[in-house]
Protein backbone atom coordinates (compact mmCIF):
# COMPACT_ATOMS: atom_id res chain seq x y z
CA UNK A 1 0.00 0.00 0.00
CA UNK A 2 1.94 3.65 -1.09
CA UNK A 3 1.46 6.32 1.50
CA UNK A 4 -1.50 7.97 0.35
CA UNK A 5 -3.65 4.94 0.39
CA UNK A 6 -2.20 4.64 4.07
CA UNK A 7 -3.08 8.33 5.35
CA UNK A 8 -6.29 7.56 3.21
CA UNK A 9 -7.31 4.78 5.34
CA UNK A 10 -5.92 5.99 8.49
CA UNK A 11 -8.06 9.59 7.62
CA UNK A 12 -11.15 7.11 7.06
CA UNK A 13 -10.68 6.00 10.68
CA UNK A 14 -10.15 9.90 12.03
CA UNK A 15 -12.96 11.02 10.31
CA UNK A 16 -16.25 12.12 12.44
CA UNK A 17 -18.41 9.37 11.04
CA UNK A 18 -22.27 10.67 11.47
CA UNK A 19 -23.43 8.18 14.27
CA UNK A 20 -25.39 4.65 12.99
CA UNK A 21 -28.88 4.57 13.94
CA UNK A 22 -30.81 1.56 15.58
CA UNK A 23 -31.67 0.17 12.40
CA UNK A 24 -32.08 -3.06 14.04
CA UNK A 25 -34.59 -1.77 16.11
CA UNK A 26 -36.59 -0.22 13.02
CA UNK A 27 -36.09 -3.33 10.76
CA UNK A 28 -37.26 -6.18 13.32
CA UNK A 29 -40.57 -3.86 13.69
CA UNK A 30 -41.24 -3.41 10.13
CA UNK A 31 -40.48 -7.02 9.99
CA UNK A 32 -43.21 -7.93 12.87
CA UNK A 33 -45.57 -5.38 11.06
CA UNK A 34 -45.32 -8.00 7.84
CA UNK A 35 -43.65 -5.38 5.54
CA UNK A 36 -41.86 -7.47 2.79
CA UNK A 37 -39.78 -5.32 0.03
CA UNK A 38 -38.31 -7.28 -2.91
CA UNK A 39 -34.81 -6.82 -3.27
CA UNK A 40 -33.66 -6.94 -7.04
CA UNK A 41 -32.90 -10.01 -8.84
CA UNK A 42 -29.11 -11.20 -9.11
CA UNK A 43 -27.89 -10.31 -12.32
CA UNK A 44 -25.05 -13.66 -12.36
CA UNK A 45 -26.41 -16.76 -13.27
CA UNK A 46 -25.01 -18.97 -11.22
CA UNK A 47 -26.97 -21.73 -9.27
CA UNK A 48 -28.33 -20.65 -6.14
CA UNK A 49 -28.55 -22.13 -2.68
CA UNK A 50 -29.64 -20.95 0.68
CA UNK A 51 -26.84 -21.39 2.74
CA UNK A 52 -27.91 -20.84 6.55
CA UNK A 53 -25.04 -19.79 7.97
CA UNK A 54 -24.41 -17.18 5.73
CA UNK A 55 -27.91 -16.17 6.62
CA UNK A 56 -27.01 -15.52 10.23
CA UNK A 57 -25.44 -12.13 9.80
CA UNK A 58 -27.76 -10.38 8.35
CA UNK A 59 -30.34 -12.10 10.99
CA UNK A 60 -28.31 -10.59 13.74
CA UNK A 61 -29.58 -7.65 12.20
CA UNK A 62 -33.08 -8.65 11.94
CA UNK A 63 -33.10 -10.17 14.93
CA UNK A 64 -31.02 -7.09 17.65
CA UNK A 65 -33.84 -5.41 19.41
CA UNK A 66 -35.13 -6.11 22.78
CA UNK A 67 -35.55 -9.19 24.89
CA UNK A 68 -34.31 -12.62 25.41
CA UNK A 69 -35.12 -14.01 21.61
CA UNK A 70 -33.91 -17.19 22.17
CA UNK A 71 -37.82 -18.36 22.07
CA UNK A 72 -38.35 -15.91 19.21
CA UNK A 73 -41.08 -17.70 16.63
CA UNK A 74 -40.79 -18.20 13.14
CA UNK A 75 -38.15 -16.83 11.04
CA UNK A 76 -36.08 -16.82 14.14
CA UNK A 77 -36.29 -20.43 15.04
CA UNK A 78 -34.64 -20.93 11.40
CA UNK A 79 -31.31 -18.90 12.00
CA UNK A 80 -28.96 -18.15 14.62
CA UNK A 81 -29.76 -15.71 17.44
CA UNK A 82 -27.71 -12.25 17.45
CA UNK A 83 -27.42 -9.43 19.69
CA UNK A 84 -24.80 -6.41 19.21
CA UNK A 85 -23.72 -3.15 20.19
CA UNK A 86 -21.55 -1.24 18.37
CA UNK A 87 -18.01 -2.59 19.02
CA UNK A 88 -19.31 -6.17 19.83
CA UNK A 89 -21.93 -8.71 18.66
CA UNK A 90 -23.71 -11.64 20.54
CA UNK A 91 -23.77 -14.84 18.60
CA UNK A 92 -25.90 -17.76 19.77
CA UNK A 93 -25.63 -21.05 18.75
CA UNK A 94 -27.19 -24.41 18.54
CA UNK A 95 -23.53 -25.57 18.59
CA UNK A 96 -20.67 -24.25 20.36
CA UNK A 97 -17.22 -24.30 19.21
CA UNK A 98 -14.67 -26.89 21.65
CA UNK A 99 -13.49 -25.67 24.52
CA UNK A 100 -10.27 -24.01 24.39
CA UNK A 101 -7.59 -24.84 26.69
CA UNK A 102 -7.25 -22.45 29.58
CA UNK A 103 -4.80 -19.91 29.00
CA UNK A 104 -3.56 -16.71 30.98
CA UNK A 105 -5.35 -13.71 30.52
CA UNK A 106 -3.46 -11.73 27.79
CA UNK A 107 -4.51 -8.11 28.33
CA UNK A 108 -1.78 -6.23 27.23
CA UNK A 109 1.31 -4.26 28.68
CA UNK A 110 1.09 -3.34 32.43
CA UNK A 111 0.79 0.55 32.62
CA UNK A 112 -0.89 2.85 35.15
CA UNK A 113 -4.28 4.75 34.72
CA UNK A 114 -2.23 8.24 34.44
CA UNK A 115 -0.12 6.90 31.63
CA UNK A 116 -3.07 5.09 29.80
CA UNK A 117 -4.92 8.21 29.99
CA UNK A 118 -2.06 9.89 28.44
CA UNK A 119 -1.78 7.19 25.64
CA UNK A 120 -5.36 5.78 24.44
CA UNK A 121 -8.29 7.70 22.14
CA UNK A 122 -9.86 7.78 25.27
CA UNK A 123 -10.47 8.59 28.37
CA UNK A 124 -10.47 5.66 31.00
CA UNK A 125 -13.42 5.13 32.71
CA UNK A 126 -13.36 3.34 36.41
CA UNK A 127 -16.47 2.21 38.15
CA UNK A 128 -16.45 4.07 41.35
CA UNK A 129 -18.37 1.37 43.07
CA UNK A 130 -14.89 -0.72 42.97
CA UNK A 131 -12.76 1.78 43.72
CA UNK A 132 -9.26 1.61 42.25
CA UNK A 133 -8.47 -1.11 39.95
CA UNK A 134 -5.46 -3.12 41.25
CA UNK A 135 -4.02 -3.45 37.76
CA UNK A 136 -3.99 -1.70 34.64
CA UNK A 137 -3.15 -2.69 30.97
CA UNK A 138 -2.91 -1.40 27.61
CA UNK A 139 -3.43 -3.39 24.70
CA UNK A 140 -2.43 -1.05 21.38
CA UNK A 141 -3.17 -3.34 18.72
CA UNK A 142 -6.81 -2.72 18.98
CA UNK A 143 -7.87 0.50 16.84
CA UNK A 144 -8.04 3.46 19.48
CA UNK A 145 -6.58 1.18 22.03
CA UNK A 146 -7.98 -2.01 24.52
CA UNK A 147 -8.08 -0.96 28.15
CA UNK A 148 -8.01 -3.28 30.90
CA UNK A 149 -8.51 -2.56 34.84
CA UNK A 150 -8.19 -5.75 36.90
CA UNK A 151 -9.32 -6.25 40.28
CA UNK A 152 -8.64 -8.74 42.79
CA UNK A 153 -11.61 -10.61 44.57
CA UNK A 154 -13.49 -8.98 47.22
CA UNK A 155 -16.89 -8.70 49.18
CA UNK A 156 -19.46 -8.73 46.47
CA UNK A 157 -16.87 -9.70 44.02
CA UNK A 158 -16.09 -13.08 43.87
CA UNK A 159 -13.27 -14.99 42.12
CA UNK A 160 -14.30 -15.90 38.89
CA UNK A 161 -13.15 -18.77 37.24
CA UNK A 162 -12.83 -17.28 34.07
CA UNK A 163 -10.30 -14.55 34.85
CA UNK A 164 -8.91 -15.42 38.61
CA UNK A 165 -10.22 -11.88 39.27
CA UNK A 166 -13.25 -10.40 41.35
CA UNK A 167 -13.87 -7.83 38.30
CA UNK A 168 -12.22 -7.42 34.68
CA UNK A 169 -13.36 -3.90 32.87
CA UNK A 170 -12.44 -4.04 29.38
CA UNK A 171 -12.82 -0.56 27.16
CA UNK A 172 -12.06 0.19 23.79
CA UNK A 173 -13.78 2.37 21.27
CA UNK A 174 -16.84 0.69 19.65
CA UNK A 175 -16.76 3.39 16.94
CA UNK A 176 -13.22 2.35 15.59
CA UNK A 177 -13.36 -1.28 15.94
CA UNK A 178 -17.00 -1.97 15.15
CA UNK A 179 -16.60 -5.68 15.30
CA UNK A 180 -13.67 -6.40 17.48
CA UNK A 181 -15.30 -8.08 20.43
CA UNK A 182 -17.67 -11.17 19.98
CA UNK A 183 -19.31 -13.39 22.04
CA UNK A 184 -20.48 -17.36 21.04
CA UNK A 185 -23.27 -18.07 23.40
CA UNK A 186 -25.34 -22.10 23.33
CA UNK A 187 -29.16 -21.86 24.25
CA UNK A 188 -27.92 -22.07 27.98
CA UNK A 189 -26.84 -18.67 28.36
CA UNK A 190 -29.22 -16.04 29.13
CA UNK A 191 -28.15 -13.15 27.12
CA UNK A 192 -30.75 -10.03 27.93
CA UNK A 193 -31.03 -6.58 26.60
CA UNK A 194 -30.34 -4.03 29.71
CA UNK A 195 -30.19 -0.38 29.87
CA UNK A 196 -27.98 1.79 32.11
CA UNK A 197 -28.92 5.12 32.37
CA UNK A 198 -30.32 5.18 29.16
CA UNK A 199 -27.08 3.75 27.54
CA UNK A 200 -27.79 0.39 25.39
CA UNK A 201 -26.35 -2.61 27.03
CA UNK A 202 -26.25 -6.86 26.79
CA UNK A 203 -26.26 -9.01 30.37
CA UNK A 204 -24.94 -12.44 29.37
CA UNK A 205 -25.27 -14.54 32.43
CA UNK A 206 -25.18 -18.68 33.43
CA UNK A 207 -23.47 -21.44 31.35
CA UNK A 208 -19.97 -20.49 30.31
CA UNK A 209 -19.90 -18.33 26.58
CA UNK A 210 -17.35 -17.61 24.55
CA UNK A 211 -15.36 -14.70 23.66
CA UNK A 212 -13.20 -12.98 21.31
CA UNK A 213 -11.60 -10.47 20.05
CA UNK A 214 -10.81 -9.97 16.17
CA UNK A 215 -9.32 -7.26 13.78
CA UNK A 216 -11.82 -5.90 11.52
CA UNK A 217 -12.45 -8.73 8.79
CA UNK A 218 -10.10 -10.71 10.11
CA UNK A 219 -10.97 -14.31 10.76
CA UNK A 220 -11.81 -15.22 15.03
CA UNK A 221 -8.31 -16.20 16.04
CA UNK A 222 -8.61 -19.09 17.92
CA UNK A 223 -5.70 -18.14 20.82
CA UNK A 224 -8.32 -14.94 21.32
CA UNK A 225 -11.19 -17.53 22.50
CA UNK A 226 -11.57 -17.80 25.61
CA UNK A 227 -14.51 -18.82 28.18
CA UNK A 228 -15.90 -15.96 29.73
CA UNK A 229 -18.36 -15.49 32.70
CA UNK A 230 -21.41 -13.31 33.64
CA UNK A 231 -20.27 -10.76 31.10
CA UNK A 232 -22.38 -7.02 31.18
CA UNK A 233 -21.81 -5.12 27.58
CA UNK A 234 -22.33 -1.80 27.59
CA UNK A 235 -22.59 1.07 24.52
CA UNK A 236 -21.42 4.63 26.62
CA UNK A 237 -21.47 6.94 23.09
CA UNK A 238 -18.37 5.65 21.27
CA UNK A 239 -17.19 3.92 24.06
CA UNK A 240 -17.64 0.08 24.77
CA UNK A 241 -17.13 -1.14 28.34
CA UNK A 242 -17.37 -4.78 29.41
CA UNK A 243 -17.40 -5.86 32.83
CA UNK A 244 -16.78 -9.73 33.20
CA UNK A 245 -17.28 -11.69 36.85
CA UNK A 246 -18.82 -13.86 38.89
CA UNK A 247 -20.84 -11.47 40.21
CA UNK A 248 -25.42 -10.49 39.22
CA UNK A 249 -26.98 -8.31 37.00
CA UNK A 250 -27.63 -6.56 40.21
CA UNK A 251 -24.00 -5.79 40.76
CA UNK A 252 -22.90 -5.42 37.30
CA UNK A 253 -25.61 -2.37 36.97
CA UNK A 254 -24.20 -0.98 40.53
CA UNK A 255 -20.20 -1.08 38.62
CA UNK A 256 -21.91 0.04 35.40
CA UNK A 257 -23.73 3.05 36.87
CA UNK A 258 -20.67 4.17 38.90
CA UNK A 259 -18.38 4.52 36.07
CA UNK A 260 -16.47 7.80 36.46
CA UNK B 1 -21.81 -4.90 13.21
CA UNK B 2 -23.28 -4.79 9.55
CA UNK B 3 -25.81 -1.82 10.60
CA UNK B 4 -22.71 0.20 11.17
CA UNK B 5 -20.86 -0.31 7.98
CA UNK B 6 -23.99 -0.79 5.69
CA UNK B 7 -24.93 3.27 7.45
CA UNK B 8 -21.34 4.42 6.50
CA UNK B 9 -22.10 3.16 2.75
CA UNK B 10 -24.92 4.69 2.25
CA UNK B 11 -23.90 7.70 3.82
CA UNK B 12 -21.51 8.17 1.36
CA UNK B 13 -23.72 7.84 -1.65
CA UNK B 14 -26.21 10.13 -0.03
CA UNK B 15 -24.46 12.10 2.26
CA UNK B 16 -27.05 12.74 4.21
CA UNK B 17 -28.32 11.22 7.47
CA UNK B 18 -31.74 10.74 7.11
CA UNK B 19 -31.58 9.20 3.24
CA UNK B 20 -28.47 7.21 4.76
CA UNK B 21 -30.68 5.49 7.25
CA UNK B 22 -33.75 4.77 5.36
CA UNK B 23 -31.82 3.25 2.97
CA UNK B 24 -29.75 1.17 5.24
CA UNK B 25 -33.19 0.45 6.51
CA UNK B 26 -35.03 -0.84 3.07
CA UNK B 27 -32.21 -2.61 2.38
CA UNK B 28 -31.78 -4.60 5.40
CA UNK B 29 -35.98 -5.40 4.67
CA UNK B 30 -35.30 -6.18 1.27
CA UNK B 31 -32.04 -8.21 2.17
CA UNK B 32 -34.44 -10.48 4.23
CA UNK B 33 -36.93 -11.36 1.68
CA UNK B 34 -34.02 -12.19 -0.38
CA UNK B 35 -32.44 -14.57 2.36
CA UNK B 36 -33.53 -17.60 0.17
CA UNK B 37 -31.04 -15.79 -3.31
CA UNK B 38 -27.89 -16.38 -1.11
CA UNK B 39 -25.53 -18.54 -2.99
CA UNK B 40 -23.47 -20.84 -1.54
CA UNK B 41 -20.29 -19.77 -2.30
CA UNK B 42 -21.40 -15.79 -1.87
CA UNK B 43 -19.64 -13.80 0.76
CA UNK B 44 -22.26 -11.79 3.04
CA UNK B 45 -20.87 -7.97 3.23
CA UNK B 46 -20.74 -7.34 -0.49
CA UNK B 47 -24.09 -8.67 -1.30
CA UNK B 48 -25.71 -6.86 1.54
CA UNK B 49 -23.65 -3.89 0.85
CA UNK B 50 -24.52 -3.88 -3.16
CA UNK B 51 -28.26 -4.00 -2.12
CA UNK B 52 -27.67 -0.86 0.85
CA UNK B 53 -25.49 1.06 -2.00
CA UNK B 54 -28.82 0.60 -4.01
CA UNK B 55 -31.34 1.37 -2.17
CA UNK B 56 -28.86 4.93 -1.85
CA UNK B 57 -28.39 5.67 -4.73
CA UNK B 58 -32.66 5.45 -5.28
CA UNK B 59 -32.71 8.23 -2.91
CA UNK B 60 -30.21 10.34 -4.59
CA UNK B 61 -31.53 10.26 -8.23
CA UNK B 62 -35.32 11.00 -6.90
CA UNK B 63 -33.96 13.67 -4.28
CA UNK B 64 -31.62 15.02 -7.36
CA UNK B 65 -29.39 16.11 -4.27
CA UNK B 66 -25.36 16.86 -4.60
CA UNK B 67 -24.69 18.55 -1.32
CA UNK B 68 -21.00 18.79 -0.10
CA UNK B 69 -19.15 15.88 1.84
CA UNK B 70 -19.62 16.65 5.17
CA UNK B 71 -16.87 14.61 7.09
CA UNK B 72 -14.88 16.28 9.51
CA UNK B 73 -11.88 14.62 11.62
CA UNK B 74 -12.78 13.99 14.62
CA UNK B 75 -11.61 16.05 17.29
CA UNK B 76 -10.04 13.60 19.60
CA UNK B 77 -6.34 12.78 19.46
CA UNK B 78 -5.33 9.74 17.06
CA UNK B 79 -5.17 6.57 19.28
CA UNK B 80 -1.55 6.21 18.17
CA UNK B 81 -0.28 9.11 19.12
CA UNK B 82 2.03 9.57 21.71
CA UNK B 83 1.57 13.63 22.68
CA UNK B 84 2.93 15.75 19.67
CA UNK B 85 3.88 19.51 19.84
CA UNK B 86 1.52 22.12 18.99
CA UNK B 87 3.33 22.64 15.99
CA UNK B 88 3.17 19.14 14.82
CA UNK B 89 -0.28 18.33 15.58
CA UNK B 90 -1.69 21.90 14.24
CA UNK B 91 0.81 20.38 10.64
CA UNK B 92 -0.88 16.85 10.91
CA UNK B 93 -4.55 18.64 11.18
CA UNK B 94 -3.86 20.70 7.94
CA UNK B 95 -2.20 17.66 6.44
CA UNK B 96 -5.40 15.93 7.16
CA UNK B 97 -8.03 18.85 5.97
CA UNK B 98 -6.25 19.06 2.69
CA UNK B 99 -6.97 15.50 2.07
CA UNK B 100 -10.60 15.79 2.88
CA UNK B 101 -10.50 18.76 1.03
CA UNK B 102 -8.58 16.94 -2.29
CA UNK B 103 -10.99 13.93 -1.64
CA UNK B 104 -14.43 16.39 -1.65
CA UNK B 105 -13.07 17.74 -5.52
CA UNK B 106 -12.66 14.59 -7.13
CA UNK B 107 -15.52 13.60 -9.45
CA UNK B 108 -18.33 11.93 -7.62
CA UNK B 109 -17.41 8.39 -9.00
CA UNK B 110 -14.22 8.61 -8.48
CA UNK B 111 -14.85 10.56 -4.55
CA UNK B 112 -17.16 7.44 -3.74
CA UNK B 113 -14.71 4.74 -4.66
CA UNK B 114 -11.65 6.89 -2.65
CA UNK B 115 -14.53 6.44 0.06
CA UNK B 116 -15.73 2.93 0.05
CA UNK B 117 -11.96 1.49 -0.83
CA UNK B 118 -9.80 3.67 1.81
CA UNK B 119 -11.96 5.98 4.30
CA UNK B 120 -14.32 2.71 4.72
CA UNK B 121 -11.50 -0.22 4.17
CA UNK B 122 -14.15 -1.93 2.27
CA UNK B 123 -12.66 -4.57 0.29
CA UNK B 124 -12.07 -4.20 -3.45
CA UNK B 125 -14.90 -6.93 -4.00
CA UNK B 126 -17.03 -4.81 -1.40
CA UNK B 127 -16.13 -1.60 -2.97
CA UNK B 128 -16.88 -3.35 -6.29
CA UNK B 129 -20.64 -4.35 -4.73
CA UNK B 130 -21.23 -1.06 -3.53
CA UNK B 131 -20.76 0.98 -6.61
CA UNK B 132 -22.10 -1.59 -8.85
CA UNK B 133 -19.57 -1.80 -11.26
CA UNK B 134 -16.83 -5.01 -12.17
CA UNK B 135 -13.82 -5.14 -9.83
CA UNK B 136 -11.83 -3.69 -12.92
CA UNK B 137 -13.58 -0.44 -13.05
CA UNK B 138 -13.40 0.02 -9.25
CA UNK B 139 -9.20 -0.69 -10.01
CA UNK B 140 -9.18 1.47 -12.73
CA UNK B 141 -11.30 4.51 -10.95
CA UNK B 142 -8.85 4.46 -7.50
CA UNK B 143 -5.59 4.24 -9.92
CA UNK B 144 -6.78 7.67 -11.75
CA UNK B 145 -8.39 9.27 -8.14
CA UNK B 146 -4.95 8.10 -6.59
CA UNK B 147 -3.30 10.27 -9.43
CA UNK B 148 -5.21 12.91 -9.01
CA UNK B 149 -4.97 13.47 -5.57
CA UNK B 150 -1.47 13.33 -5.65
CA UNK B 151 -0.95 15.96 -8.15
CA UNK B 152 -3.16 18.25 -5.86
CA UNK B 153 -1.47 17.23 -2.54
CA UNK B 154 2.08 17.90 -4.64
CA UNK B 155 5.51 16.53 -2.93
CA UNK B 156 3.19 16.43 0.47
CA UNK B 157 3.15 12.32 -0.56
CA UNK B 158 5.05 9.64 -2.35
CA UNK B 159 4.15 7.07 -5.18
Amino acid sequence: MSELESRLSQLGRELDWPVAPDLASAVRERLDAGERLEAPARRRRRPVVFRRSLAIALAALLLLAGGVLAAAPGVRDSVLDFFGLQGATVERREELPPAPPPRPLRLGERTTLDAARDSLGFAPLVPEAAGRPDRVYVDRSVPGGLLSLAYGPRAGMPEAKSTGLGLLVSEFRGDLAPEYAGKIAGGATRVERVSVDGHRALWLEGAPHFFFYRAPDEPIREERLRIAQNVLLLEDGRMLVRFEGAFDLDRALELARSLR
Amino acid sequence: MHQTIAFRTAWVITRSDADAEEAAQDAFVKAHAALQRFREDAPFRPWLLAIVANEARNRVRSAGRRTGLALRVAEERRPDDAVPSPEAALLDSERRERLLAAIERLPEPARQAIACRYLLELSEEETAAALDCPRGTVKSRLSRALERLRMELGEEVQA
